[in-house]
């Protein structure tokens, strides 16, 4: 046997040679019959390997690995959404954006943070709302800060209740166009509530829903609160 | 909201995959009970049997609290495997096996006993692969009885791709002089 080329037999039965080196075993196995022998045994061996049966283990294992995952609680859940579902989400918040920014973005600017703490006022003393510290000036100041807001059902109900009644009670004051866009934008994002509810209670671990539902709470809540500002700014 | 409305048709793997990552166990039993053949036999090759059951327990457990992460790029049943194989290693470096594992060891050519008078090949062997230098047998059974490439084996094992080559020679010319016994 001829170490120096049985060496070489593995790689060439694996196809890792080179095309030159492969010619030279070939060329070597062609006249040594020993080295052509080991191949063929090499070859055995393989073939033995990828035969190998798979077995179970003589013992269900279940029992044991059922009772470690329940301790340890469920899975992790994951996120699993369809391209079209993204889409369709992303048309929905990007309609209901443009729409308060048309709306109130000339508006706003110099009265709403005033309104809107009046207005907010008026709330908390009925709602036990609490409303969160005010923001330092800045491009952003017409936004009214909502980001502490508790989004625990029964305050949410409590504050979106509010700032209905108060639009409701202001809806006079207000144009029927400005009327028309604030209820067309309260119907989209009410539907990407309801669709993330829906979602929700199909998959109610999966974080990424929740956020997509409390972001658009807080969207309503935006616009509610704006405008039931504007119509105390139409006085 | 019919979330599945526009999601492309799956086979029974990928459902109980998705069903066993938001916590039905049930399902997350089905895909035991079909993969658990295989992984059982590797660590039983990897390790021995009496490791095997434990470990065995210990990958599928590992592989409930990774299902998140499973983001369907390769199968399921390759994911499982390589998480399998990497438990398998880690077990190894931790009882220090592998410590030894690519020493040169001239002598061992001899030492592997010839094929035993026995009726059933098969357990033959995989006696003969049990017998075989840990570092040895590790390529031997990832290479050839799992099909991994020396580039995975290499990444997998932490060595060089020129020494898992050598290895997997090694043993098979080991198993050679097994079988010609």
């Amino acid at each position: 046997m001829h170490e120096e080329w049985t060496d070489k037999l593995s790689d060439y039965l694996d196809d890792e040679l080179s095309p030159r080196e492969r010619q030279a075993v070939e060329s070597h196995l062609r006249g040594c019959a020993e080295c052509a022998a080991v191949l063929d045994d090499l070859t055995r061996v393989v073939e033995r390997a990828q035969r190998l049966d798979r077995r179970p283990p003589r013992a269900d294992l279940w029992d044991g690995i059922a009772a470690r995952i329940e301790t340890r609680g469920a899975a992790p859940r994951r996120v699993s959404f369809t391209l079209p579902q993204l889409a369709a989400a992303a048309v929905v918040l990007i309609a209901a954006s443009a729409g308060i920014a048309w709306q109130f973005a000339d508006r706003a600017a110099s009265r709403s943070a005033d309104i809107a703490r009046s207005t907010e006022a008026q709330s908390r003393a009925s709602s036990g709302y609490e409303a969160p510290a005010e923001r330092e000036p800045s491009a952003e100041r017409s936004n009214i800060d909502i980001a502490h807001v508790s989004f625990a059902d029964a305050q949410y109900d409590a504050a979106v209740s509010d700032f209905e009644k108060a639009l409701q009670n202001g809806r006079r004051r207000l144009d029927k166009t400005t009327i028309a866009i604030v209820e067309h934008n309260l119907q989209i994002i009410d539907q990407a509530i309801e669709q993330a509810r829906q979602a929700l209670e199909t998959d109610p671990a999966n974080d990424y829903l929740s956020g997509h539902l409390v972001d658009a709470r807080r969207r309503k809540l935006d616009l509610l609160r704006r405008a039931a500002a504007l119509t105390i700014e139409s006085d | 909201m019919a979330l599945s409305a526009d999601t492309p048709i799956q086979t029974g793997i990928e459902t109980d995959v998705a069903l066993a990552a938001r916590g039905d166990a049930s399902a997350f039993e089905r895909l035991y009970r079909t993969h658990v053949a295989r992984i059982h036999s590797l660590t039983r090759r990897m390790l021995s049997s009496d490791e095997a059951d434990e470990v065995t327990q210990d990958i599928f457990v590992r592989t409930w609290q990774k299902l998140s992460q499973f983001r369907g790029d390769s199968a399921f049943t390759t994911w499982l495997h390589r998480l399998a194989v990497n438990v398998v290693i880690e077990r190894r470096r931790t009882f220090a096996i592998q410590r030894e594992r690519m020493a040169p060891d001239p002598a061992v050519l001899d030492s592997l006993p010839v094929a035993p008078p026995r009726a059933d090949l098969t357990v033959d062997f995989e006696h003969a692969i049990g017998q075989l230098p840990p570092g040895a047998r590790e390529v031997f059974l990832l290479h050839d009885v799992e099909g991994y490439k020396h580039r995975e084996i290499a990444v997998m094992l932490g060595v060089a791709t020129g020494t898992s080559k050598r290895q997997l020679h090694r043993a098979r010319m080991l198993m050679r002089k097994h079988l010609n016994g």
